[in-house]
């Protein structure tokens, strides 16, 4: 059984292309690296955090109006779609390693955590959970809608990078997934429909059809056995360390220098599945069924006689013709595939690795210290691709001191501006990203913010 | 300086990043968040024959048919519920007028709520509909939800041992719902 599961808000469009910190190795293998060695410092090396939605501001619904706050949600149910979706996500970098050999090969390593959460509005049953059926008879509701999943996992990664010409350079990483717990339903169908009855034994039909709903969950179970959080934390905290479900991955990358002021990239990341095994427990409920009331047959009943069970009859009939089947079967969860690919254009002043000019130093394939440019995104969703474009500036500005700055359309929003700040001073390397600015004097009305921040140590002989 | 004037600028955007703020909000409206919606559903149906009556005995004028229908006392129910809409629409080709009588009972037969509904005469070739709309209301719903089950009474004025006709109900019920946060 394939399906597969969205991590969203992974679109690290800032990140991506700076090159001077060693997480944008994480977003492309391949990039151009002009540092010795790198360390993370741990736990702090790659902090994110993410949240959103791609229809609708915690404004919109809470902002002080004199319009009621239902007719509010009301009119953004109706509003949004259900390819609309909430997303959340985070990531702790535990440990971030990496070191050039004496054949200029790069290697590097770490392990993150990662959680990630998506829910589809599932705009059928939100209209019928707001206003009910009375006034859509004949609409049909599609319980095929729910989808949503969760993932709580541990990646450990190497990987290995290397500029085999003055134009080429190409990186693999691979990952093993430890996967602490994952849940999702995401390959749902039916309907449901009140329409005026044919056989015209009463005023309507409320039909249930092809009704098929599945819940998978992993390392879930085993956890309501457990009493107290200590318990719950440290049996998490054991499947990180590899006593979860495993699985396998890998990244591809390459930069092309296609010539002085040309540079393009692209990236392929998380080609794998993880393989759940353990502690395993999916429900599946299906049937259909045609409710037209109770009907009352009048029997000659004798004193001390009961009368029928009508309502206990129609329990069970609705019970029995919906079956739920716990199914304790393994299943492959393929990881949700991203690419980035980049094309920029560099200009500005000449920079270089070169001692003895006097230049910024950071990046001895940095050519000149401004490029504009262009980034495609895509990561595969339960329900299709989803892109996003980005337009870039970048500027280094000394040579401790970086700035990017991105406009990016996307799911979210077609405004999204966002930041990047790199300092390097002494060996000290830090960095923080956020997009969605516009909104920063108000957050309540970004439909998404976005966060990443870190340190690490980076040594790079020619200082 | 122009280190210096970086390393303002870098702390400026970081300050900024770190002290973004949330305003012109007021979260306290979760608390009026109210979902209302108005949920139809099937209710009773039977199709009453003369034989009805006869099978019991001989001149009979009533019968009777009991239905639990414990949705009126689940949890939910009572705490949501504020309104029911009942529609009746009796089909009647009995040539007498018949009376109907609803009445809704807790565990100890104690009759909380009751509708009754004269229905018109009609003929075989031409059946007479008598429709009822019975709306229970905010001040009267909490009797309903103490019923457990349903009795339905068949009333006839004069025996039908003789007579030819079916008498025809089908029914629904709005029931309108509030859930507060």
């Amino acid at each position: 059984m394939f399906w597969i599961v969205s991590l969203l808000s992974q679109n690290k469009e800032v990140l991506y292309g700076l090159e001077e910190t060693p997480q944008a190795m994480l977003l492309n293998p391949g990039s151009r690296i002009s540092y010795e060695y790198h360390f993370g410092v741990p736990l702090l090396s790659h902090i994110h955090v993410n949240g959103g939605s791609s229809g609708v501001s915690v404004y919109d619904i809470f902002q002080e109006s004199s319009l009621d706050i239902n007719t509010r949600i009301s009119n953004k149910i109706f509003e949004l779609e259900n390819t609309d979706f909430f997303t959340a996500t985070q990531q702790l970098e535990i440990l971030n390693f990496g070191w050039k050999n004496k054949k200029n090969y790069y290697f590097s390593g770490g392990i993150y955590q990662e959680f990630d959460f998506i829910l589809y509005f599932p705009k059928d049953l939100a209209i019928l959970a707001w206003e009910g059926n009375a006034n859509y008879i004949g609409k049909e509701f599609n319980l095929g809608e729910i989808n949503v999943s969760g993932d709580l996992l541990t990646v450990y990664h190497f990987g290995v990078n290397k500029k085999i010409n003055k134009k080429i350079t190409v990186g693999v990483r691979a990952k093993l997934y430890s996967s602490m717990l994952s849940f999702s339903s995401t390959s749902n169908s039916g309907t449901f429909v009140t329409i005026p009855s044919e056989s015209g034994d009463n005023i309507y039909d409320h039909i249930v059809s092809n009704a098929t709903i599945n819940v998978n969950t992993s390392g879930i179970t085993s956890l309501s056995d457990l009493d107290t959080r200590t318990q719950v934390i440290n049996k998490l905290l054991g499947r990180s360390f590899f006593g979860g479900n495993l699985g396998i991955g890998v990244d591809l990358g390459a930069t092309y220098e296609i010539n002085e002021k040309w540079t393009a990239s692209a990236s392929i990341l998380d080609l794998g599945a993880i393989f759940h095994k353990k502690n395993i427990e999916s429900y599946q409920v299906s049937g259909e069924y045609n409710l037209d009331g109770i009907e009352l047959l009048f029997p000659p009943l004798g004193n001390g006689d009961s009368s029928l069970p009508y309502y206990e009859d129609l329990i069970d009939d609705i019970g029995a013709a919906f079956t739920i089947d716990t199914i304790y079967n393994s299943y492959i969860q393929m990881r949700p595939v991203k690419m980035y690919a980049s094309v920029k254009y560099n200009f500005g002043q000449a920079i270089g690795g070169d001692k003895t000019c006097n230049c910024l130093k950071m990046g001895e394939n940095q050519k000149y210290n401004q490029s504009i440019g262009f980034q495609y995104f895509s990561i595969i969703r339960p329900k299709g691709p989803q892109i996003a474009a980005t337009l870039f500036y970048y500027h280094r500005l000394s040579d401790y001191f970086s700035v990017k700055a991105t406009y990016t359309a996307d799911s979210y929003s077609y405004s999204n501006v966002g930041l990047g700040l790199i300092t390097n001073i002494k060996m000290v390397n830090f960095y923080i990203v956020a997009d969605n600015l516009q909104w920063y004097s108000n957050l309540a009305k970004a439909k998404s913010v976005s966060l990443q921040f870190g340190f690490n140590i980076i040594i790079d002989k020619n200082e | 300086m122009k280190k210096k004037s970086h390393l303002i600028f870098l702390f400026t955007a970081v300050i900024l990043l770190f002290t973004a703020c949330v305003k012109d909000t007021d979260f306290d409206q979760s608390d009026d968040i109210l979902l209302t919606p108005a949920i139809v559903l099937d209710f009773l149906f039977f199709n009453l024959g003369s034989e009805n009556f006869t099978d019991i005995g001989v001149n009979n004028l009533v019968v009777s048919d009991t239905t639990f229908f414990d949705l009126l006392i689940e949890d939910f129910t009572i705490d949501n519920l504020i309104k029911a809409d009942f529609y009746f629409k009796n089909t009647n080709s009995f040539s007498i007028q018949l009376n109907t009588q609803y009445q809704f009972l807790d565990e100890n037969n104690d009759v909380y709520y009751e509708i009754i509904i004269p229905v018109n005469s009609g003929s075989l070739s031409n059946p007479v509909i008598t429709e009822h709309i019975e709306i229970i209301e905010e001040g009267t719903i909490v009797n309903l939800t103490k019923a457990d089950k349903v009795v339905v009474n068949v009333i006839a004025p004069s025996s039908l041992d003789n007579l030819d006709g079916i008498l025809n109900l089908q029914s629904k019920t709005i029931y309108y719902l509030s859930l507060e946060q």
